[in-house]
């Protein structure tokens, strides 16, 4: 960190790059000698409370983070951990209890002064700049004269050094969410904190890309000295890249226990309070173990729900987002759409929201050609999206959940044109109760809900149009067990009521676990398909990667 | 403030008055800013005052007599604050669908100058009140009119061509005014014959008397009826923006638009209505104006918007997209305007209540941020005092 006043204007990495970077502002060097391990906490947390309006966000959290372990922080949306981590870097300020940093009660201002005080934060949303390039993204709100070629050249350092590799000179918006999420980690790691929040940082992670962090992590942890709050409601994750693990639900802490003493089950059972099906548990790949209800085999129609017929369509800048593809989903089935972040995911699920026209192709439903791009007309004609990002194209915050229950059809509650707000408040409140949305009422406004709470409001508009087609784009990104379990139920429940579900997502097990038939998405092409009866991983892995014609 | 929510836990209804306590210490705090901030704002206005050689003193007074208190000041002070108060509602209704328009001044002019131009030549010898009214009611229509196509250029712009309509708004004011010029320099457009004006005067015809606004005196109070029109609007678009369907949807264009796409909002179309109906209230600003009679003298000259298009964007900022708000902001606005008049019997320079204008919009736009910080900084105290 260069101290204010410093002679020299360049960069501190700098300075540094040689020796990897160094963990501490003031005494770094004496951390390469494993003294750290006799240091107090890196960060306690003692009787923190912090409530909004009637809720708990955290009731009397008490929680130590200490040196060299990876600490998981395990809960369902809306258990306080965001909150928590909120209160650490500075964003919220908590009602009652104290945290201390090195021994030292500290009030931690705002996230500047976290970085001061050696704690740094990895946002699940992530905030970069999409029209600059990586280094300069990187090099925001530093001070003082830019020096271009020691930023890159940091970069290039901490890259190595932590396995994120990356291209500085790459445009942000151009990236990955992946990668764009190595660019907010090299931010935070920039500024050598002693202390590492990472807030759901897999969920938009391949699980290679995920493996790499880790042990990145694990190296940062080990050698240096680093304390890491890993906040996740994955179980695999907590369980493979944890020491310890602290489970909140309700804005309380539930248990605290060593990952080594601590299974899939007990975490989950902990986590929600009650014993869940796991995933994982059904995951088995053969259709034996599956009840044929739960997979109805695809139906003979004329006509399938969801026609796509070669489209194409390219981006802004001309890239070729779609190339010629081809889908029919029908009736009554869940056709799991796999294949690796990017590879048209994105633009299949902006097309099907009316948000993006194409060069050439069709849709149709039920045999109907759709007005691609014509606002509203893919939903008009039967199509509800759960979309991957909600807070891009799925909610209007700034709303009352009311409001955002009746977004696309509010002559549903208006009458002639007036909307009339006994009608919309009691079916909203139906929708509400109906959808098990956890908020203080139907004017309550959305930015109020937890994730998955806005989620169900998603949920709960989208199926309360009686939808001919149902797109789940990622439905559980970011959800809790609970909260999957609750999804995936719903889109079993959707397929079994007749409608023709959609399912894309990157997360093969939760394809293998829902869907009746796969198809595999590279290139902006449907490369090839499968039933899940049978399913060959290994085959499905090939081709996600594009080496299968 | 001592920590209420952090001590020992207390039973439920303790916490209720504490909680109710809170929101009354929040309410007074609320008021004793705005107060403070105002009187700030006052206080920097005298004091200016005394250093330009005037009387704070007098100068309040002569605003407050100005405006409100001799005899038939306030009138015109609500025939100034319709104006006003129609721009500040079209503004309302751009912003929350999320474009900005500043250039309600050259809307404004172009709509006076679409009502000049109807109303004296199809009123040039209208006597009949039906008539009359009819031709008022026509004209008010084409300022409104003309507001909205000068509006709906710069949305045209904005939605086939991705020119900023920040920029776009502004810069057509400047060729408003111009073209108004270049009107009121032909008589085939909106020049007066040559009989009844001085040789070099550009300005138009009178209108007639039957088709002007009429006017109603109340305790000797004189001001034109659209003075009610304006408020009626105030509830209308109030009313449209919260409980219609297309109201409904026009927010949601503002607010997140993507979400309003898919759902079936049309950026272009809502954008075009949103844009367009902004600058029709400005031009119907300008068409009452005319009409009215607190504006000169029932016809157009140049320069006849008389920064009321800015000013009423200023209303809009500080009323906060509240069209309730808005009436109050925009009385207070006009009665600056109608009690400048009566400075010059203090000697001070009557603009200089342009500049107490400015610092009074200052001290309404800075509470909220101040009490947003303050918050902060007391939940900030209270976690040190724990240490």
């Amino acid at each position: 960190m260069v101290e204010p006043g410093t002679a020299s204007g360049a960069p501190s990495g700098s300075a540094t790059s040689n020796a990897g970077p160094t963990v501490g502002s003031t005494e770094g060097s004496i951390l390469t000698t494993n003294q750290w391990r006799d240091d107090p906490p890196a960060v306690e947390v003692v009787g923190i409370t912090k409530r909004y309006g009637q809720v708990s966000a955290c009731d009397s959290v008490d929680l130590v983070f200490h040196r060299g372990q990876i600490h998981g922080v395990l809960g369902e949306n809306g258990a306080g951990k965001s909150t928590l981590m909120k209160i650490l870097i500075g964003l919220v300020v908590p009602d009652a209890g104290q945290v201390i940093i090195d021994g030292k009660p500290s009030v931690i201002t705002d996230p500047i002064d976290a970085a001061e005080k050696g704690i740094g934060m990895v946002h699940q949303h992530f905030s970069v700049v999409n029209a600059l390039t990586v280094w300069e993204n990187v090099a925001l709100g530093d001070q003082m004269r830019l020096n271009p070629e020691a930023i890159r050249d940091e970069i290039g350092d901490l890259s190595r050094h932590y396995g994120l590799d990356i291209e500085p000179n790459a445009v942000v918006g151009t990236l990955t969410a992946g990668l764009r999420q190595r660019v907010e980690i090299i931010k935070c790691l920039r500024r050598s904190p002693r202390t590492v929040i990472l807030d759901e940082p897999t969920s938009v992670l391949s699980p290679g890309e995920s493996e790499i962090l880790f042990e990145g992590l694990r190296r940062a942890v080990e050698d240096e000295g680093m304390a890491i709050a890993l906040v996740s409601h994955k179980l695999d994750e907590i369980l493979g890249a944890t020491d310890l693990v602290t489970i909140m639900r309700r804005g309380k802490v539930v248990a605290h226990q060593k990952t080594s003493d601590s299974d899939a089950a007990g975490l989950a059972r902990a986590m929600v309070g009650r014993p869940v099906a796991l995933r994982s548990e059904r995951e088995v790949p053969s259709s034996e173990t599956d009840s044929p209800k739960r997979r109805p085999t695809k139906p003979k129609q004329e006509h399938a729900s969801l026609e796509i017929d070669s489209v194409h369509a390219n981006g802004d800048d001309g890239r070729v987002l779609l190339d010629g593809l081809d889908l029919k989903v029908y009736r009554g089935e869940i056709v799991g759409l796999a294949g690796v972040e990017g590879n048209g995911q994105r633009p299949l699920a902006d097309l099907l929201s009316s948000l993006m026209s194409l060069a050439s192709g069709s849709v149709r439903v039920d045999g109907k050609p759709i007005a691609c791009g014509r606002a509203g007309a893919m939903a008009k004609a039967g199509i509800s999206v759960i979309p991957e990002d909600r807070h891009d194209s799925g909610c209007v915050l700034e709303m009352s959940v009311a409001e955002n229950l009746f977004l696309a059809d509010p002559n549903l509650v208006a009458r002639r044109g007036i909307l009339d707000h006994r009608k919309m408040t009691y079916r909203a409140e139906r929708l509400i109760e109906r959808f098990a949305i956890s908020c203080e009422g139907p004017d309550a406004p959305m930015w109020s809900l937890s994730g998955g709470n806005q989620q169900r409001v998603v949920l709960a508009r989208e199926m309360a149009h009686h939808p001919r087609v149902l797109v789940a784009a990622q439905p559980t990104r970011g959800l809790d067990v609970g909260a999957i379990e609750y999804m995936s139920e719903q889109l079993r429940q959707a397929a079994a009521a007749g409608v023709a579900v959609l399912l894309i997502s990157t997360e093969l097990d939760e394809i293998l676990d829902l869907a009746s038939r796969l198809v595999v998405l590279s290139k902006g092409r449907i490369v090839g398909e499968m039933s899940r009866e049978a399913v060959d991983i290994e085959r499905l892995g090939l081709m996600m990667g594009g080496a299968v014609p | 403030m001592t920590d209420v929510l952090g001590s020992d836990p207390i039973d439920g209804a303790a916490k209720e008055v504490a909680a109710a306590r809170g929101r009354h210490l929040v309410l007074g705090e609320i008021v004793t800013l705005y107060a403070l901030s105002v009187l700030v704002a006052l206080f920097l206005s005298g004091l200016l005052v005394s250093l330009t050689g005037g009387s704070a003193r007098d100068v309040f007074s002569a605003l407050l007599d100005g405006s409100i208190l001799r005899p038939g000041r306030w009138g015109l002070t609500l025939g100034s604050a319709a104006p006003m108060l129609l721009v500040a509602l079209g503004t309302i209704i751009n912003s929350k669908a999320g474009l900005v328009n500043i250039g309600q001044e050259g809307q404004l002019l172009i709509g006076a100058a679409f009502a000049a131009f109807v109303g004296t030549r199809l009123g040039g010898e209208t006597t009949g009140s039906v008539a009359g009214f009819a031709v008022l009611l026509t004209l008010l229509l084409a300022g409104g009119l003309g507001g909205a196509l000068w509006a709906a250029i710069a949305g045209a712009l904005r939605f086939w061509r991705g020119v900023p309509e920040v920029l776009s708004t502004l810069l057509m004011v400047t060729i408003a005014a111009n073209a108004v010029g270049y009107g009121l320099k032909k008589d085939w457009l909106l020049l007066a014959p040559a009989e009844g004006r001085s040789n070099r005067n550009q300005v138009s015809e009178q209108l007639a008397d039957a088709v002007r606004v009429k006017r109603i005196t109340v305790f000797g109070n004189e001001f034109p009826l659209t003075v009610l029109l304006a408020i009626a609007l105030a509830v209308v678009v109030t009313f449209a923006l919260s409980r219609t369907v297309p109201g409904f949807r026009l927010r949601m264009l503002g607010q997140n638009a993507k979400t309003a796409q898919r759902a079936g909002v049309d950026s272009t179309r809502y954008g075009m209505a949103a844009m367009a109906l902004s600058g029709a209230f400005a031009g119907l600003a300008g068409g009452i104006m005319l009409a009215g009679g607190d504006f000169g003298n029932y016809q157009l000259v140049p320069g006849f918007s008389v920064s009321i298009g800015w000013t009423g964007l200023l209303v809009a900022l500080v009323a906060r997209e509240k069209a309730s708000a808005a009436v109050l902001v925009a009385f207070l606005f006009a009665a600056l305007r109608t009690g400048s008049g009566f400075l010059a019997a203090t000697g001070v320079e009557r603009k200089i209540t342009g500049v107490v204008q400015a610092l009074l919009v200052l001290a309404l736009l800075i509470p909220p941020a101040v009490l947003y910080i303050r918050q902060r900084r007391r939940a900030l105290n209270a976690s040190k005092e724990r240490i």
